[in-house]
């Protein structure tokens, strides 16, 4: 077996560790009600345990990373793949910081899931070693991405205490108008989440039953002296066409129930690198996601939230809100340093300038000037508890547009980032 | 709103207008305030800003609208919202050639949405005048909200009474009390040892029954350092502007040239530029034969000219100064000169040849001579010819009219008209036009040109290694930023104040005893965890065992 192999599988192995510590956090807060035991110790063992299970996973995380730092020879930080594992693992890192600080069980049962999901959304992408283009052949590659992504996991775990105070505290018996918009967005912001699982559902399932399709593009362009070329290009869909690339003529279509060509046209106004294949797999997310949020409901029969916001009674919102703020606080100095001071000397010796409005590089700044602006609401009165929590929110949404959407959907300097 | 009113509290302190929490003993006074039961707000420790004056001037008013945390939140949400707005369609200055016309561009790549984009101005956003005006603002803003509140809190802190009143520690988000039975003195000095191992200084009144344990006062000052730290790093970034102090253009040098760097007194000399691509065993299966670059490099020699700098006639004298390989992520730095790789152009271009004149009916060539694109010498002595160069064209073409003229000054289609004289040769010689480059013989039918001279006499060159061409051009980007290092210092600067109000956090707690019964509240700016943790330990050292949870006053208990 060589690095690579047992890299890949030590991966393997800390997923599934994640998994099982998310159960057995879910042991430790619902088997309290179980039986006759003493709750209270109940809860201490078995949160022992699950913390335990999952520190192990985060120990064969970080057995994968360096083990294909090893066998590949650079840092694995160059490609969307290696990015989104650190990512999972940052979060887990900062997880296991924050736990050390306030040894609060409870956040384990929605870091875990989170650290997850970004894992299985790494898995989408093709997972070989990528030899580095010039642009990164710089050691500020290790230090900027890594210090950027512990940042940026700081403000997840923020998000996730933040979540977790929202679905304590919202009163789903509310009937005022508020109480129900607020019962809304909490719902939307599940649902959110389920259309990520559902891409990567959807990613998964059709990989695996190998399905293709691919097109041919004809693109018109308007040069400055106002000639018109055209160029062909053929498209590889991996997901159903539901929504063809603009101006196409289907090359070879797998049938998917009964489907042999694109079901509509992509929109000439998308534009960019394979705008009608990005427009479908966003399709096929969300059909999965609502799918999926649909089965749910016909189990559970109620919203989402109402149906976690019981297994959440008992823990103290105070606490949240308090984890949640300081995971931001502890954050903002380690992504500043990292996203962007490090982000601008690497510029400088790179490109000749510490700034140049890149996409990527304004959405960093956003981000930045956002959780500043949340430090800052912070400090006047009612601005803590549940407005703060839903700033939490939206700022984790902020962050994952920054490190995923610039490069799927803005085509800039970091496109070499490649995501498909 | 603000009304002058007798601003002396009941423990005989004198405090300014504006002042919410008594500056020595802590007791809020307002009426309003002294009344509610819910946990005091102590922000600044309750003390009077500077803009809180009693009669406002204009400038008073300007002064209170940049000192309001309120309106620099406003103006961080206007500017990302405008970042973000930005981000939509690319930014004109992404767009390096010269034609682009982003009148016509965005109407056409992006239709309707790119006409009214261009028509807001949003493809030129971060140098728009109002987003500029947003930059000038928050640094206003930073600069007022620094100084309005440092001072007044540096007050504060440097004068603080250890004895509090009641109000001010019973309404604490941390608080305690309960009866005591030992010696109110000697409990107080026990706690106060408590909490010395804690890391925290312990300061007794006179009177041995009050104390106040205080640790990281420092952290307090770590916002104020960040704020100048940032207002350095704009003043930097504004600096920039001056003329020379932000030099950014492009060179373009031919493997072997050396050219001048205009506005600086360097000239710079490509000694190479070259390519690498990676092996196919190198890339996984997908990447094969993507030909995929590993490098790309320029050897470069750096020279500072100390006479006839940019004189057409005569020849620059240089020193060699600086010698580099530069890469992607390895600039050429010299002083405040800064040469980055850029592109490249791997069209080969020719320098100089050596050709043989041959006499075709014979069959016997002479020479080689050697033959410059550039400054060619006007007279050759090759065997029994002599050769006088008439005219040369560096970039050959026929115009409408049928006349000979060069397109452009770079050797594309290189061409000379000699004056050949030699044995077969008339007396006065014979016009003889040459084409070094093989394609443009053939394009430009140099034969038919020559007519029957061409049975006479031949230029010819042997081998390649007679040609020297210099096979790429690399297009190096030249920087100088007169103002990265005062950038870098603030940002530094903002980074250590960053870190010292975050990592950090001011604690205090404060207790009185009087007829044995304890009051005790405590306050901090974050990590209040952390802080009830300090309070129950040392209670715990005193024979009080308590749920630290339990000191929490959240604004539930009244």
């Amino acid at each position: 077996m060589n690095w690579l192999e047992f890299s890949s599988s030590s991966l393997g192995v800390a997923f599934f560790l994640y998994v099982f510590a998310t159960i057995f956090y879910m042991v430790a807060i619902a088997g309290k009600k179980w039986g006759k035991k003493d709750p209270k110790l109940h809860e201490a063992r078995w949160g022992k345990i699950a913390f335990i299970t999952s520190t192990l996973g985060l120990v064969a995380h970080l057995l994968f990373f360096f083990t294909r730092w090893i066998g590949s020879g650079q840092i694995p930080t160059s490609n969307m793949y290696e990015f989104i594992t650190l990512l999972g693992m940052t979060i887990m890192i900062a997880y296991t910081i924050i736990y050390f600080i306030y040894k609060k069980l409870l956040l384990g049962m929605f870091a875990l899931p989170l650290a997850i999901i970004v894992i299985a959304y790494a898995s989408v992408f093709p997972s070989d070693v990528q030899p580095l283009v010039p642009a990164l052949q710089s050691h500020w590659l290790k230090i900027h991405v890594t210090t950027a992504a512990l940042g940026e996991a700081f403000f997840a775990v923020g998000f996730a205490a933040a979540l977790m105070y929202l679905l304590r505290t919202i009163d789903f018996k509310d009937k005022t108008k508020n109480g129900k918009r607020a019962q809304r967005w909490l719902e939307f912001t599940l649902i959110s989440i389920l259309v990520v699982i559902g891409f990567i559902i959807a990613a998964f399932g059709f990989k695996g039953a190998g399905y293709t399709a691919s097109f041919q593009q004809e693109n018109a362009s308007v040069s400055q002296l106002g000639e018109i070329s055209t160029t062909t290009e053929t498209v590889e869909y991996t997901m159903p066409p539901i929504f063809k690339p603009y101006n196409s003529e289907a090359i070879e279509v797998t049938p998917f129930l009964g489907m042999t060509d694109g079901l509509f046209e992509t929109p000439s106004w998308f534009n960019g690198v394979n705008s009608g294949r990005k427009l479908n797999t966003v399709v096929w997310s969300i059909i999965v996601g609502l799918l999926l949020y649909g089965i749910i409901r016909v189990i559970i029969r109620k919203p989402l939230g109402a149906a976690i916001h019981p297994a959440l009674e008992g823990i103290d919102p105070d606490d949240l809100d308090e984890i949640s703020y300081r995971a931001i606080v502890i954050g903002f100095p380690i992504f500043t340093l990292g996203g962007l001071i490090f982000a601008m000397i690497w510029a400088e010796e790179a490109w000749g300038r510490f700034w140049g409005w890149d996409p990527k590089e304004v959405w960093a700044l956003i981000t930045w000037l956002y959780y500043s602006a949340y430090l800052h609401f912070r400090l006047s009165r009612g601005w803590q508890g549940k407005p703060s929590a839903w700033l939490a929110v939206i700022g984790f949404v902020i962050v994952l547009f920054t490190l995923v959407g610039v490069n799927l959907l803005i085509a800039g300097m970091h496109s070499y980032a490649g995501v498909e | 709103m603000l009304l002058p009113v007798n601003t002396k509290c009941e423990c005989g302190h004198q405090n300014a207008v504006g002042t919410v929490l008594c500056e020595s003993c802590g007791k809020p006074l307002e009426k309003e305030l002294l009344e509610s039961n819910e946990p005091l707000e102590m922000r600044y420790d309750g003390v009077a800003r500077r803009s809180q004056k009693a009669n406002p001037d204009y400038l008073d008013k300007i002064w209170n609208f940049f000192s309001s945390v309120k309106i620099a939140i406003y103006l961080i949400i206007i500017t990302f919202v405008g970042a973000m707005l930005g981000t939509i369609f690319p930014q004109a200055s992404t767009f390096i050639s010269s034609t682009f016309d982003p009148s016509v561009y965005y109407a056409e790549q992006y239709g309707l949405p790119g006409k009214i984009y261009y028509f807001l101005g949003l493809h030129r956003t971060y140098t728009s005048w109002w987003f500029i005006t947003l930059l000038v603002m928050i640094a206003t803003s930073l600069v007022i909200c620094s100084i309005d509140r440092v001072l007044p809190l540096y007050r504060a802190l440097s004068k603080q009474q250890i004895r509090k009143h009641h109000a001010f520690l019973k309404r604490q988000k941390a608080t305690y009390s309960t009866t005591l039975a030992e010696d109110e003195a000697e409990w107080t000095k026990q706690y106060g040892q408590a909490l010395r191992k804690k890391g925290y200084k312990v300061f007794v009144d006179e009177s041995g029954t009050a104390l106040l344990a205080e640790k990281n006062r420092f952290s307090r000052w770590g916002p104020y350092i960040n704020h100048i730290g940032l207002i350095l790093f704009l003043l930097a970034v504004l600096a920039r502007s001056i003329p020379g102090w932000n030099v950014d253009q492009y060179v373009s040098i031919a493997d072997g040239d050396t050219v001048p760097i205009v506005g600086t007194n360097y000239y710079v000399k490509s000694e190479g530029f070259k390519i690498e691509l990676y092996e196919n065993e190198e890339l996984p299966e997908e990447l094969k034969d993507s030909g995929r670059i590993k490098s790309f490099k320029t050897e470069v020699v750096l020279y500072e000219c100390s006479a006839n700098c940019n004189d057409d006639f005569e020849q620059p004298t240089l020193t060699e100064v600086h010698q580099h390989t530069i890469l992607v992520n390895d600039p050429l730095r010299y002083k405040e000169l800064k040469l980055h790789q850029f592109d490249f152009n791997l069209t080969p271009r020719i320098n100089a040849v050596s050709p043989m004149v041959v006499n075709v009916q014979t069959g016997e060539s002479y020479g080689p001579f050697h033959l410059k694109m550039v400054e060619p010498e006007l007279h050759y002595e090759v065997g029994p010819y002599t050769l006088e160069l008439i005219d040369k064209y560096m970039d050959f073409a026929i115009n409408s009219e049928g006349e000979p003229i060069t397109l452009s000054s770079s050797p594309n289609a290189p061409a000379f008209i000699f004056n050949i004289k030699g044995p077969g040769l008339a007396e006065a010689g014979e016009v003889f036009m040459y084409f070094p480059l093989e394609k443009d013989k053939v394009r430009f039918s140099q034969d038919t040109i020559n007519r029957e001279l061409a049975n006479k006499v031949a230029i010819k060159v042997e081998g390649m290694e007679n040609v020297d061409f210099s096979a790429a051009t690399t297009h190096l980007n030249v920087r100088i930023d007169k103002a990265i290092k005062y950038l870098w210092i603030g940002a530094v600067i903002s980074m250590i104040g960053l870190v010292m109000g975050t990592y950090w956090q001011h604690r205090r707690i404060w207790l009185r005893i009087d007829d044995q019964q304890l009051t005790l509240g405590a306050h901090t700016n974050k990590n209040w965890y952390g802080l009830r943790a300090d309070i129950a330990y040392a209670l715990k050292h005193c024979g009080i065992e308590l749920d630290p949870k339990s000191l929490d006053n959240g604004g539930h208990k009244g």
